[in-house]
């Protein structure tokens, strides 16, 4: 019951955040938006057993990228005339909800037929809550055994991204 | 509602973030502030994220045939979220260096931002 | 095998990293020193050989590794040749080309070995998460190395076009994945319960739920996910419908990056297509030869790519002004060539591919050499720029009429070889669509010796306003030289690519 109203609630948080980045002409705006909609996603993430990744959402994604996104359109300043032409018109929001349907049907047509018809779903957060599904202990230990070599690997992504943003913005060294 | 939400649980988990991805795809088609498209993108990789956690919880096949099991999925988003941060870091740098060059060569150049 | 085990086969990538560290710290000790060019070109050297060192150690074998993460075998050691081979044209030609300052050369050569590091996993990869992190560690620096020149407007913003498709592409792919790893409880494509594996077995979890028909369950879903998928490589090749990213990039990029553009990342893209579309939807016979499992008509689809990328790339660079603009297209068309051997989906097809791309490296970096000591001298990349190269610079004019009639495919070059044994491929497969796919394929070659004969008419027939003999360096003259003797006479003796494609492809995997 109360993980039906709580979907159903998030959920819509997370479209109306969504489409405010779409539709608003201001990237600030769209910016803020996005931190919310992230917020509510990271709900739908407790919803789904996904403990860790829900408070990474929060740290990472609504943290600091959002805050790298905020601090270069601040940086930037653009002026009213640089920020483009879109407006909030109806037609543009029939249009945008006209595609979202279609891909939601799409979705449901195509996924729909995965699961069995009769009974629900094979559900892990009941299955595997003896193993701590979606928690630290069981994420991190797929990370590091399983998963150690793109563990590795991401962490010269990162590096490599850094030089990389230095190599791009830097001024004059 | 409620019967229909918990009959078909995963299918709901699914759709919506079906409708995030086509959300982020209208944005990368319909708007041209690069820092917007960039967002939008944003939006794309957590519909991926979000399908990721809803296949790990809601599985298809009964045994993982992988080792770590359905742990899998989560680690999975764990790569993704921080392959999206190096990504947006190094969009960012290049909107900067842009309009570094921009505003150095031609000051009255209005459409700095458009692709 | 498990992960410390799997060290032994890791070596060439370890080298790698190590390298990425090394480059960078040389870059900070040799700053200040007059020789900084010479140290740091000879330390990149130093590098590369380590790394062919390691390459050419790592014992033979078809295993997986890091329990299934990546697959050693023959495939994986021949697409590291390649790429070793593009990388050392490019630590060669770089040092001399106007386009990359002194200051930054380290930086460069940093970033050019992380982006060899990328594309090493990207030929090694089984399983779909390390795919996603390779082929995105190549894009992270390829963004970076298109807007390097940070002054250059053009260069700039080709990056940020760069960027904005290339984080779509990767979206998109991941979306994917993602499906994917729903249909199948695996990210794995390769091996026990991998994609492939699953496939194979009528009696899985797939198949059950829609047992009627033999069709499995979400069969649509199966479709969208791969097609999916495909828009992540079909990027990182530049075939058709995710190609426009790249005249603009190779345009803006400095052209010494833009060569190894050209060929490094999209041998690797066709690694990754080879490996997935072979190991999760086509089984290994006893006898050799391939059969397809499930059905997912997926030679049909590459086929169709092929067909339009081809013609939608000759057609449009025959409108071109700008040389590397023009090459781009041919590079586009070119990936259509090459998908072509993947839509014969055989052993035959694949052995025609790595061979194709060999030859394809000695014949388009030899091309952008050309465009980088023209541009050197005066200072474009227009057609009119190569007006009168015949008398400027003998030597330099020759071996681009080598590399052009070689991309076109014309018997005595080395391309033709290339593109007759793609062909033959296909047509040996049979059918009414593989031999029209075949025919398309001849039609374009026809279509771009249109284009390039204007190069060389441009070179040969047409008055330069500046009559002056400019001064290609040693350097260039002498790997001009090495590239363009290979591309001229392969075709007297070509076992050796053959035998080299046959061991690489099409043996039986053992643990």
């Amino acid at each position: 019951m109360a993980e039906a109203v709580l979907f159903y609630l998030f959920a819509a948080g997370v479209l109306a955040g969504g489409s405010q980045v779409v539709l608003r002409r201001n990237p600030i705006y769209g910016a803020v938006s996005l931190v919310g909609c992230f917020f509510f996603l990271a709900g739908i993430y407790v919803l789904l057993s996904a403990h860790l990744i829900a408070i990474l959402q929060v740290l990472v994604y609504a943290g600091a990228v959002m805050v790298l996104f905020v601090f270069v359109i601040m940086l930037l300043n653009l002026k009213e005339e640089e920020l483009g032409e879109l407006r909030f018109t109806f037609w543009k929001v029939v249009g945008l909800v006209a595609v979202l349907a279609t891909a939601a049907v799409i979705a449901w047509r195509a996924l729909g037929p995965a699961y069995p018809s009769t009974g629900p779903a094979r559900d892990n957060a009941i299955l595997l809550a003896a193993e701590g599904f979606g928690g630290v202990k069981a994420v991190g230990r797929t990370l590091y055994l399983a998963a150690v070599l793109p563990f590795e690997l991401t962490s010269l992504l990162l590096l490599v991204a850094i030089v990389a943003a230095v190599v791009v913005a830097k001024g004059k060294i | 509602m409620v019967d229909f939400f918990h009959a078909h649980q995963a299918q709901h988990y699914l759709v919506l973030a079906a409708l995030l991805f086509a959300l982020g795809a209208a944005g990368v088609v319909l708007r041209r502030n690069a820092i917007i498209v960039l967002m939008s993108i944003e939006l794309m990789l957590n519909a991926v994220n979000l399908t990721f956690l809803a296949f790990a919880r809601f599985p298809l096949v009964a045994n993982s045939p992988m080792q770590g099991g359905f742990s899998q999925g989560h680690a999975a988003v764990f790569f993704v979220i921080a392959t999206a941060a190096a990504e947006a870091a190094v969009g960012l740098a290049i909107i900067i260096a842009v309009f570094r060059s921009r505003t150095s060569v031609n000051v009255d150049e209005f459409d700095s931002l458009k692709l | 095998m498990n992960n410390i085990h799997s060290l032994r086969f890791f070596w060439p990538e370890s080298v790698l990293t190590v390298a990425v560290l090394a480059m960078l710290v040389q870059d900070l000790l040799v700053r200040r020193s007059p020789r900084r060019v010479g140290l740091l070109t000879i330390g990149a050297l130093f590098w590369l050989a380590l790394t062919a060192l390691a390459t050419w150690r790592t014992p033979w074998g078809n295993f997986p590794i890091f329990g299934g993460l990546l697959v050693h075998d023959p495939l994986r050691i021949f697409f590291a040749w390649l790429f070793l081979a593009a990388a050392l044209l490019t630590v060669v030609i770089v040092p001399r080309s106007k386009e990359i300052s002194s200051a930054r050369l380290g930086e460069f050569f940093a970033l050019l070995f992380a982006l060899l590091l990328g594309m090493y996993l990207m030929a090694s990869a089984a399983d779909l998460l390390l795919i996603y992190l390779s082929i995105e560690t190549v894009s992270l620096v390829s963004y970076v190395l298109t807007g390097f020149q940070r002054g250059r407007r053009r260069a700039n913003e080709a990056a940020l076009k760069y960027v904005i498709y290339g984080g779509v592409a990767s979206g998109i792919m991941l979306y994917g994945i993602s499906i994917l790893y729903g249909l199948f409880g695996t990210t794995r494509v390769a091996g026990e319960g991998g994609i492939g594996a699953q496939l194979a077995d009528v009696t899985s979890r797939l198949f059950l739920a829609h047992a009627f028909g033999g069709q499995p369950a979400a069969q649509l879903a199966l479709v969208v996910a791969v097609v999916f998928l495909l828009a992540g490589v079909g990027y990182k090749i530049a075939a058709v419908p995710f190609h426009m990213w790249s005249p603009d990039v190779y345009e803006g990029a400095p052209t010494p990056f833009t060569a190894f553009l050209s060929v490094g990342p999209k041998a690797a893209g066709f690694a990754v297509a080879i490996r997935f579309f072979f190991a999760a939807f086509e089984r290994q016979l006893p006898g050799g030869g391939y059969a397809q499992v499930g059905d997912l008509p997926w030679p049909a689809i590459i086929g169709i790519i092929s067909a339009i990328s081809m013609t939608l790339g000759n057609l449009t660079a025959i409108v071109q002004s700008n040389v590397k603009r023009l090459l781009a297209y041919s590079s586009i068309a070119h990936a259509g060539y090459l998908l072509m051997g993947l839509a014969a989906a055989s052993t035959a097809g694949v052995q025609s591919i790595l061979i194709y791309l060999i030859i394809y490296v000695l014949m388009n970096v030899g091309a952008f050499l050309v465009v980088i000591a023209v541009s050197r001298e005066t200072g474009g990349e227009d057609i009119k720029d190569f007006r009168g190269l015949g008398t400027r610079a003998p030597i330099a004019a020759l071996a681009l009429v080598i590399f052009l009639f070689s991309l076109t495919g014309i018997p005595p070059f080395a391309g033709f070889i290339g593109k007759y044994l793609i062909f033959a491929a296909v047509v040996q497969r049979g059918g009414f669509w593989n031999v029209l796919l075949a025919v398309i394929g001849v039609l374009n070659s026809a279509i771009s010796l249109f284009y390039y004969a204007r190069l060389i008419k441009a070179m040969y027939l047409e008055e330069a306003i500046d009559q002056r003999p400019f001064r290609v360096p040693a350097v260039y003259t002498g790997v001009l030289v090495a590239l363009a003797v290979p591309n001229s006479f392969l075709i007297f003796y070509w076992t050796p690519l053959v035998r080299w494609a046959a061991a690489a492809f099409g043996g039986s995997p053992s643990s």
